[in-house]
């Protein structure tokens, strides 16, 4: 028979083995959650799904040599086996180098509004509900048939140090995403995320993808060239806040960023200052500490248009010599919501500024790949509505084309931001980002020859 | 695998037929693995993951709920089982089109795709393993090259996975597939104009820790890390206007993942993945039409032996065969599971792939790969006037209807007048599928066909799957490069 666990007891026994096998150091990280989903295709729900799962992470350290174990299987016996497993696999390591300890507590811990809502743990039927009014809104604007996904979850998150961490953190959170077509070819998307169900609108997301996809009716193939372009604040959280998220020291010894030895420099102009910031209301990606236990916080990346640092753990801190920004993850630092400050323009006066040059507008993209991380060179591909601005507003609907361009000239080249804030997370946009719409100034655009 | 789970897999079936469920599924997943990161040769990570648990999926009254959990007692069975049962009837009842699962064979099946003897994930030393990792960093890092090698990251991952599935239809699949994958980045620089050029690396194979000497990753590293050197200090621009392509096995690969496989997915058809991964260019109704040019042909087949793709039944209990995705440069196969098979009334493909037991099987591809065909190389070569023959790719995408593609090439010659000559940077090949395919002149033989490893994704929460992707060479005519 098979013991069944409670949290508590996970805990203790996988401390009580860490020590008796000498771990010098180690952080444990529970997590117990309910996670739910519904998704549609052709105006109908496809599927529902739920998800009940209890995990253990721990990290350990013993000779500075790092190791780590995931359970998603709590029984005593693979708890004790894996810790076994574990110290076999510290002894036959080398020491790493890059490690410089974890975050010493006790702390306290900052309190962040809007993270958790109990109306969200029992949510189905409403749920089945919100989705189909927003079906129905996208039909009302135009749209044929509309697919996408609704997924929430209520997470209860434990953790503990050897260093004096004790944390506990509680949270719910939604995320919705909804493409309408009104043919093949004509189709717009939105998404509405966020941690409170007051806040919950799928029938204003439903409206607006149907919108977009009736405005893309009779799209005709677009011309390759140099434009300026005004990306919606969801194609803006993939391309923009790129480079922000590449403030990474990890990505930049792997050669993953185009941030080396870029700290100080201009990177855009004077009007762009971006924050990883983990305390926003309603943020999905806020939280109190990260995962060595250190408070987390607001830290700026970029101030003025200046790359002013990167995000840190203890290790990479240290390495650096400055002190952790409360951004650890298990190997590398992680961001938690990137946070652009608003610009002073609304989207008719960044259609307005662009009126002299030829002028694209995206609402949706993706897939980004990069021929070289270390140069910033890349390519995204527009998908849904995409619009030629002339004369400052909204003239055609064009089809098939792709950015093709670097990231320095993307945030470098941004001309206006716009005063809406919008919390982005979707298919392309992993790190929760606020982000306004941005235009973009002479960026290259190509096509496919035939 | 202990008593206990499977019990609970047998009492799910029966609990479902209780609550009425016209269909209901049981998927138990035992999954141990392995991993070691490896920083410019500092061992930043070694790590181990364990994870037991087991996926319900029910229809009834045309819907389907699916449900997940993997703490191992009757109560969170029942739960489970009663969520997936409820949540099916209510979405059904909302359906004015219902969903239904398409008639198919039942099978009982046991099989399996291990390691050899003392190669397997859990016989294999943490100590070796690391070792082995060290050395492949210490070949990239001092390989004689005018460039210089400064990032390099390589991660080796490992895996056993315990399946077992079984259906109150009485199917009852029972597997175990060990599963070995490398993956690295490597980036080499130019000293003197500090031009970069980096290289991804995926491998991976149904197997254990023999893998490593059937890649020979050792003279493999060396090679590729070599010829980035070259492209970053020698390659010359590449040639523009009307040319010729040559591709190898890497960059067939991802256009027939790309560009044939993924259009063929019958949920995608169906429209079911529109919000994430997109539809496709392709209909049903365009079954049996020509999309490329003879020399074409796609198939996808699970059950290649050691391929990273391999299975034999899929993830609904159906057993596998290869598909002809493309035959003859005409549209025939789709990948189907039962729901889309029924949809569009014809049979499972058996493509229902689910990457975990918390995941619902959907349709994917598994090893796709171009039909060979009887041209030399040097043949094939021999024709060009002005060209590329292009071995592998950097950068590469697609829009969600698979329709227009963007490969950016790493390995690249000119070829002018017949002959392969210097070194290409970067040679862009950005067209529409039905252009690819039906500008196909020539493929290469049997004995040139390889294959890469490679994880697809698809689906939402997000289901990597591993695949393999291939070919040998093929030329295509005429491409307009601006």
């Amino acid at each position: 028979m098979i013991d069944k666990l409670d949290t508590e007891n996970v805990i203790d026994l996988t401390i009580k083995k860490l020590q008796e096998l000498g771990f010098e150091d180690y952080i444990l990280h529970t997590e117990k959650s309910n996670k739910s989903q519904i998704r549609f295709a052709d105006n109908q729900i496809t599927i529902v799904k739920n998800w009940a799962s209890m995990d253990l992470g721990v990290f350990a350290v013993k000779n500075q040599k790092t190791v780590a174990v995931e359970l998603q299987d709590l029984t005593s016996e693979t708890i004790l086996s894996s810790i076994d497993s574990l110290d076999k696999l510290v002894s036959s390591l080398p020491p790493n180098q890059n490690y410089m300890g974890i975050s010493d507590g006790p702390f306290s811990y900052p309190s962040i509004d809007e993270l958790s809502d109990p109306d969200l743990i029992d949510f189905h039927e409403k749920a089945l509900d919100k989705v189909a009014a927003s079906i129905n809104a996208a039909q009302e604007e135009g749209a044929k048939r509309s697919a996408g996904v609704l997924y929430w979850d209520a997470t209860k998150v434990q953790l503990i140090s050897s260093r004096g961490a004790r944390a506990e953190a509680h949270s719910t959170k939604y995320e919705y995403t909804i493409r309408s077509f009104v043919d093949a070819t004509s189709s717009g998307a939105e998404i509405d995320v966020g941690r409170l169900s007051s806040r919950i609108d799928l029938e204003k997301a439903g409206r607006k993808a149907g919108k977009i996809a009736k405005m893309s009716v009779g799209g005709v193939s677009g011309s390759p060239g140099k434009y300026n372009i005004i990306l919606a604040p969801k194609v803006a959280g993939d391309i923009v806040a790129a480079t922000p998220v590449a403030a990474n020291p990890f990505s930049v010894e792997i050669g993953f960023s185009w941030l080396k030895d870029k700290i100080g420099e201009q990177i855009a102009p004077e009007f762009v200052s971006v924050y990883d910031d983990a305390l926003l209301p309603n943020g999905l990606g806020s939280k109190s500490f990260d995962d060595e236990g250190h408070p987390t916080g607001r830290n700026v990346l970029v101030e003025n248009g200046i790359l002013k640092g990167f995000i840190h753990n203890t290790s990479t801190a240290k390495k650096a010599g400055t002190v952790s920004t409360g951004n650890a993850g298990l190997v590398f630092p992680q961001n938690t919501n990137i946070f652009f400050e608003p610009g002073d323009y609304s989207f008719e006066e960044l259609m307005e500024m662009s009126k002299d040059k030829p002028t694209i507008y995206l609402t949706n993209n993706w897939y980004t790949r990069f021929t070289s991380y270390a140069d910033g060179i890349f390519s995204t591909i527009p998908r849904d509505g995409m619009f030629l601005i002339e004369n400052g507003e909204i003239s055609k609907p064009v089809r098939e084309l792709r950015i093709s361009d670097t990231m320095f000239n993307i945030f470098g080249n941004i001309k206006a931001l716009g005063k809406d804030l919008k919390q982005i997370k979707s298919w392309e946009v992993s790190i929760p980002t606020f982000i306004p719409a941005v235009l973009l100034e002479d960026i290259n655009i190509t096509a496919a020859t035939s | 695998m202990n008593a206990e789970p499977i019990d609970l897999v047998e009492k799910a079936i029966e609990k479902g037929d209780k609550l009425g469920a016209q269909y209901i599924e049981a998927r138990l997943v035992d999954l141990k693995s392995n991993t070691s990161i490896l920083k410019s040769g500092v061992p930043e990570l070694g790590a181990i993951m364990r994870s037991k648990g087991i996926g319900i999926r029910v229809l009834k009254d045309g819907g389907v709920g699916f449900a997940s959990f993997n703490e191992m007692t009757k109560e969170e069975m029942n739960i489970a089982v009663t969520f997936a049962t409820k949540m099916a009837e209510a979405s059904g009842s909302r359906r004015t089109n219902k969903i239904a699962f398409s008639e198919e064979e039942v099978h009982k099946a046991t099989y399996q795709a291990i390691g050899h003897s003392g190669k397997r994930p859990l016989q294999i030393s943490p100590e070796e393993k690391i070792n082995r990792l060290i050395n492949l960093d210490k070949i990239a890092a001092e390989v004689k090259t005018d460039a210089i090698v400064p990032f390099r990251f390589f991660q080796m991952l490992d895996q056993t996975e315990k399946k077992l599935i079984l259906t109150n239809e009485g199917a009852r699949i029972e597997s175990e597939t060990d599963l070995l994958q490398l993956f690295g980045l490597i980036v080499a620089v130019n000293p003197n104009t500090g031009s970069k050029e980096q290289l991804m690396i995926q491998k991976g194979k149904a197997g254990g820790y023999e893998s490593l000497d059937f890649w020979k990753i050792e003279e493999f590293i060396e090679k590729e890390v070599t010829t980035l050197g070259k492209i970053v200090t020698e390659a010359k621009e590449a040639p523009k206007g009307v040319i010729d392509y040559v591709v190898g096995p890497n960059v067939i690969g991802i256009m027939c993942h790309e560009n044939q496989g993924h259009p063929s997915e019958g949920d995608r058809i169906l429209g079911r993945e529109g919000a994430q991964a997109g539809e496709s260019y392709l209909k049903q109704d365009m079954i049996g039409e020509k999309i490329g040019s003879e020399k074409v042909t796609i198939i996808d087949d699970p059950t290649l032996v050691g391929s990273y793709g391999y299975y034999l039944y899929d993830d609904e209990g159906i057993k596998a065969g290869p598909r002809h995705l493309l035959k003859d440069g005409i549209f025939q196969d789709m990948l189907h599971n039962r729901e889309s098979a029924a949809f569009m009334q014809t049979k499972s493909t058996a493509a229902a792939r689910a990457i975990g037991y918390n995941r619902e099987p959907i349709p994917r591809m598994a090893n796709t790969y171009l039909s060979p065909g009887d041209f030399e190389l040097d043949e094939m070569i021999e024709d060009v006037k002005l060209g590329v023959l292009m071995h592998n790719f950097s950068e590469w995408n697609i829009d969600d209807r698979r329709y227009q593609s963007k490969y950016v090439g790493l390995e690249a010659y000119l070829i002018e007048n017949g002959e392969v000559k210097h070194m290409v940077r970067r040679p862009v090949f950005e067209t529409t599928t039905p252009k690819l395919w039906g500008s196909v002149d020539a493929v290469a033989k049997r004995s040139l066909l390889e294959f890469d490893a490679a994880t697809c994704g698809k689906g939402d929460p997000m289901q990597g799957a591993p695949v393999y992707h291939g070919g040998s060479f093929m030329r295509i005519r005429n491409v307009e490069v601006r």
